[in-house]
């Protein structure tokens, strides 16, 4: 095993390729939840959770089952492939639910804070996108580097969202004018964040 | 059970409805994408070798890659395509390098598949603005050495020089070329 | 009838001007900001979408009486996806070029949370009629808004607009030249904007914009 790799997969997707600020994967959670600190990052704790599970398991479904019933039935891996986008939000969709049942159970405060972002977590593109990256680089097609990639995804976006909350907190003071309260001003600063984050272009290359 | 019929039969009627009509459109969609990957393959084959005619090259593998034997239309030699790729680390960079009939001079090369950031890193394909300049400067160099990438003007007769702000891209192109070369290049002969 | 026939119109209308589901409503962001670099991009993805949009309202509007509550959010996830898919081998039928360039942007359609949340608040409680209607208007009014962006941010990116396909006459070679040509070679380009920053940046200022002159006319009227 390539430890060297791992560490590379893990900061190109969590700092220089930010699932956010790079690939604008996760923009709604990434405005509708970015009001405060802690709320933010228990939703990146949530989306990391959901995000590396998807990763291993949509893994496991395009490697282990497509493959295997592909080439047993039909002789072509990738004779099932077709059904890949349909599975990939499948297994998205019951892991959340899994999360929710979860949460409810064990952590009911933190469950209520969620409110209606908990189950928008299913549509949140960041988590279909890290399981489509993964489908697709060259550099994930074995099971470790791919739960690196999907973990390293979900960090990089728990930090994007809580940088975003702790500027938001300060905003709420600053006289901004009318047109841009909100999304507009939210979106230039996620611009500014962003220009930051490109000054880690060329790390771990 | 009969409960769990019941709430459920819809979900699993319409299951069973969308994987028929996925399986339909995918064979019926199938040939003219597999068409269309052959046809940028092909368009990509005749701009980097010059001289190719009208009969379809014929292709083997070599340790892995790709080669396409190009014929001109009087039935000689016209030059040789290989297909290379890299795993990049933002994603693949696939591309298919032109070697003349003898194999010592690079015809062209021309990036078929990348995801690079656009404005910087794509101008490894096309960069109207200064006329391709990157995919350029391979177009006529000799194959004896690998290439080495520099951010100045080049000195060497073997220096690629980089695209300003995706060295990284640059690098990544530049690997594979070297590899296309220095690793299937000598195996050419055989295939005479 | 003629009263029907009114609602649908504005229904349609709605989805275009006063719902604009990326300008106002703020959904479906990600496309929004990822691939309007160019307008070929933008123009391809608002077009899957509006497909998506369509057969997804459909399906939703005609089972509408089938559907259990619970298992809603369900069915209309297997439906989009279903038609994601559909679109994605369509795309890559006949626009191989603009597709191989929207990669996993086209998949992503799937998480819009724009289509699903048009099933969710349209279709699944309106005719056919009605729920085509709003389809129609949302997915143009997405297209629009993609559109902009692009337009905006490919003429300070790079200078011109390109098209998914030759347009004889107007644009022989797939693009037009808008600014002179001297704008890229001698690097006045502002290449930030076809990068990630500049999505965001572009995305806020429209939306700014869109705000205050809603706010004009809303204080007129």
């Amino acid at each position: 095993m390539d430890f060297g790799l791992l560490i590379t997969i893990f900061i190109g997707v969590a700092l220089v390729n930010n699932l956010v600020l790079a690939g604008f994967l996760g923009i709604c959670p990434f405005l509708g939840v970015s009001r405060k600190v802690d709320m933010a990052f228990g939703m990146g704790c949530a989306v990391t959770f959901v995000i590396t599970v998807s990763g291993v398991v949509t893994w496991l479904i395009v490697h282990g089952l497509f493959n295997w019933v592909g080439t047993a039935v039909f002789e072509n891996a990738g004779a099932l492939y077709f059904l890949k986008y349909v599975a990939f939000i499948m297994v998205i969709a019951s892991m959340v639910q899994l999360v929710e049942m979860y949460l409810k159970k064990f952590f009911p405060p933190l469950y209520e804070a969620f409110g209606v972002f908990l189950p928008l977590i299913t549509t949140n593109c960041a988590i279909l996108g890290a399981c489509l990256y993964i489908d697709m680089k060259p550099e994930t097609q074995n099971l470790i580097n791919a739960a690196t990639y999907a973990f390293g995804g979900g960090v990089g976006f728990t930090l994007a969202i809580t940088i975003m909350a702790g500027i938001r907190e300060h905003i709420n003071f600053s006289d901004v004018p009318k047109p841009l309260q909100g999304a507009g001003i939210t979106m230039l600063v996620a611009g500014i964040l962003s220009l930051a984050f490109m000054g880690f272009t060329g790390i771990g290359k | 059970m009969k409960k769990f019929i019941d709430e459920s039969w819809l979900v699993l009627l319409m299951g069973i409805g969308f994987a028929c009509l996925l399986a339909g459109a995918q064979t019926g969609l199938n040939d003219r994408i597999q068409d269309n990957k052959k046809a940028a393959l092909n368009q990509g084959i005749a701009e980097v070798v010059p001289d190719l005619g009208s009969e379809a090259p014929t292709m083997f593998e070599i340790d892995g890659n790709n080669v396409y034997k190009c014929l001109d239309n009087n039935g000689q030699l016209a030059g040789w395509a290989i297909v290379g790729s890299t795993g990049g680390f933002v994603d693949t960079i696939e591309l298919v390098a032109g070697l003349s009939p003898d194999g010592n001079t690079i015809t062209g090369i021309k990036v078929l598949v990348q995801n690079e950031t656009p404005g910087l890193g794509d101008k490894i394909t096309t960069d109207p603005a200064e006329k391709n300049f990157y995919p350029r400067q391979y177009t006529g160099r000799s194959t004896n050495g690998p290439f080495s990438l520099t951010k100045q003007d080049p000195q060497n007769p073997n220096d690629i020089q980089a695209i300003t702000g995706a060295t990284y891209s640059s690098q990544y192109v530049m690997d594979i070329v070297n590899d296309i070369i220095m690793r299937i290049k000598p195996q050419l002969d055989q295939h005479r | 009838m003629a009263d029907e026939n009114g609602s649908n119109l504005k229904q349609f209308t709605d989805g275009i001007v006063n719902n604009n589901p990326v300008l106002v409503q703020l959904l479906g962001m990600c496309p929004m900001l990822a691939i309007t670099n160019s307008v070929a991009n933008a123009l391809v993805m608002g077009a899957a979408a509006t497909f998506v949009v369509v057969m997804s309202n459909t399906i939703t509007s005609l089972l509408r009486n089938l559907i259990k509550p619970h298992v809603r959010i369900l069915i209309f996830t297997l439906t989009i996806a279903t038609f994601v898919t559909i679109a994605d081998f369509l795309l890559k039928a006949f626009v191989y070029d603009v597709a191989m360039k929207l990669g996993p942007f086209i998949p992503l359609i799937i998480v819009n949370c724009m289509i699903i949340c048009r099933a969710e608040v349209v279709a699944i409680r309106n005719g056919l009629a009605r729920s085509l209607a709003d389809a129609f208007g949302i997915g143009i009014g997405f297209t629009f808004a993609l559109l902009i962006l692009g337009v905006i941010r490919e003429l300070l990116g790079a200078g011109t607009w390109t098209f998914p396909f030759p347009i004889p006459g107007i644009a022989p070679e797939g693009f037009i030249q808008i600014m002179p040509s001297s704008f890229a070679d001698n690097g006045h380009n502002w290449v930030i904007m076809v990068l990630p920053p500049g999505a965001f940046l572009t995305l806020g200022v429209v939306i700014g914009v869109v705000n205050w002159i809603r706010s004009k006319s809303e204080g007129g009227a």
